[in-house]
């Protein structure tokens, strides 16, 4: 009779996989160096999300602000009530979902966003909506803008 | 929305990533399936670069 005789082994990996959590060492020769580095956006970054953007439907206004302007070298980042924020019609709900997804994992953190239609926008914009001032009056990149704002 | 200089500069789109995770979330300490999970990326290759990155101590192991 075979009685099975694998319980201990898998077992053993589950507490050497428990263990291994990873994080920065700050004492790093040159670890703000590579913070830097590592956290500026480049140019070509934003033309490619310029046109990620553009491709997900009838695009009238992209801003982005937030995590993507801040200053990688300064420790406390402008808390934006949005970090990209998107005004359009006919949007592709599939793409910006994956969209979204891609540019979080590539940013390594999450981000704020939002979306209105047109309609909508124009409507909270002529109404002093707070979200819409506090967002275009502070610091922000329209990098899309075809309603002439 | 990569950065195709630092990929090509540090040859290795996975590890600029795991790094730039890190950094946004500093100091805080992730296993490596949360990691590969948040970075979309599969769970291997992000352990091997992970101990690369510890070999030259620019990440450590947390208990």
């Amino acid at each position: 009779m075979k009685t099975k005789k694998k319980t201990v082994k898998p077992k053993k990996s589950k507490i050497r996989h428990k263990a291994e959590r990873f994080a920065l060492n700050q004492n790093f020769e040159f670890f703000s160096e590579l913070r830097s580095l590592i956290l500026k956006s480049s140019v070509g970054e934003k033309e490619r999300m310029i046109k990620k953007v553009s491709n997900l439907g009838r695009i009238r206004l992209a801003v982005i602000s937030g995590i993507f302007l801040s200053d990688p070298d300064s420790i406390n980042q402008y808390d934006a009530p949005a970090d990209l924020f998107i005004v359009g019609d006919e949007i592709n709900r599939a793409k910006l979902r994956n969209f979204l997804g891609s540019l979080e994992a590539e940013i390594g953190t999450e981000i704020k966003f939002t979306l209105m239609d047109k309609e909508e926008f124009d409507y909270r914009y002529s109404m002093f909506d707070r979200f819409v001032r506090v967002l275009l009056e502070g610091p922000h990149e329209k990098i899309v803008n075809k309603i002439g704002l | 929305m990569s950065k195709p200089i630092l990929d090509n500069l540090f040859g290795s789109k996975i590890r600029v990533k795991i790094l730039k995770f890190l950094y946004r979330n500093f100091p805080a300490d992730f296993s490596v399936r949360e990691i590969a999970q948040r970075i979309k990326e599969p769970p291997q290759t992000t352990r091997d670069e992970l101990e690369l990155l510890r070999q030259i101590t620019v990440v450590k192991h947390k208990k």
